[in-house]
């Protein structure tokens, strides 16, 4: 798997971190009935931690930026992998798709050709009308 | 507990680097861009721990350890990142008993009054000692 290798690529084991630990603790309190957690828990996840903040940014640079010899990731690119990826799912509230609300409101203004378009630029009123 | 929303956010700098030492040389990364990933970073961090408490208390564990926390990764469909973490774990574990070992060895020292101690396990203990 290319995913993989790009993972294990230039990866040096190494007991640094980055990330603060503590902000780290304070996050996987926040979770509910999350128990004690030793040090190694800690160090463990905030590797991982670390691994998928790199993991998601060469998969999305790959996927979308490097494909087209364009060097900025942006957030459509973030947004579509998300999309793509099962692994991602987790993330399809966090990193929506923008695209898909203007897709959307677009659809809803071709439906109802009749509505007004006062409401253009507000993007609070999406209520959704299935079927 | 959390007191406020922003406790639970990742320090931007620390994202940046990260993101720029896994991009090639020379590739920019969009604000907006940046923000997501410092915010999917708390989320997968949340949701990792969560699905690994669960998993402790499927076998009536009451914490969480390594193990659990890498079995989640593979169940979740990361099992890419298991390897490298699997080495990090290695190294940490070693400097923990190395710690452990040459603050032992310290204190023998120092009981018998040996101002030769070398001083890079000095520092080690200074470290150590902050921490408890």
């Amino acid at each position: 798997m290319v995913d993989a290798d790009n993972t294990q690529l230039n990866h040096k084991p190494s007991a640094d971190t980055f990330l603060p630990l503590s902000r780290v603790r304070t996050i996987m309190k926040s979770s509910m009935d999350t128990g004690l957690i030793t040090n190694e828990v800690l160090f463990l996840m905030t590797k991982c931690t670390e691994l998928f903040v790199q993991h998601l940014a060469r998969e999305a640079y790959m996927a979308s930026c490097a494909k087209q010899s364009n060097d900025t990731l942006k957030y459509e690119h973030l947004s579509q992998l998300v999309n793509k990826r099962k692994n991602l799912e987790f993330l399809l509230q966090i990193v929506p798709e923008k695209i898909r609300v203007h897709e959307f409101q677009e659809m809803l203004r071709l439906n109802r050709s009749n509505a007004s378009d006062d409401d253009d630029e507000s993007c609070t009123e999406s209520e959704s009308d299935d079927e | 507990m959390v007191e406020r929303i922003e406790d639970l956010n990742l320090p931007n700098a620390v994202i940046a680097r990260l993101i720029k030492e896994a991009l090639p040389d020379g590739s920019n990364v969009s604000k907006e861009a940046r923000a997501a990933i410092a915010k999917a970073a708390s989320v997968f961090a949340i949701f990792i721990t969560s699905s690994s408490t669960a998993l402790a208390h499927k076998q009536n564990h009451r914490t969480i350890t390594a193990k659990d926390i890498l079995q989640t990764l593979n169940e979740l469909d990361f099992e890419s990142f298991v390897p490298s973490l699997t080495q990090d774990l290695e190294v940490y574990r070693k400097m923990v008993k190395d710690k452990k070992e040459s603050k032992a060895n310290n204190k023998k020292d120092a009981s018998t009054g040996d101002a030769t101690a070398s001083s890079s396990s000095a520092v080690v203990v200074a470290d150590s000692e902050e921490a408890a």
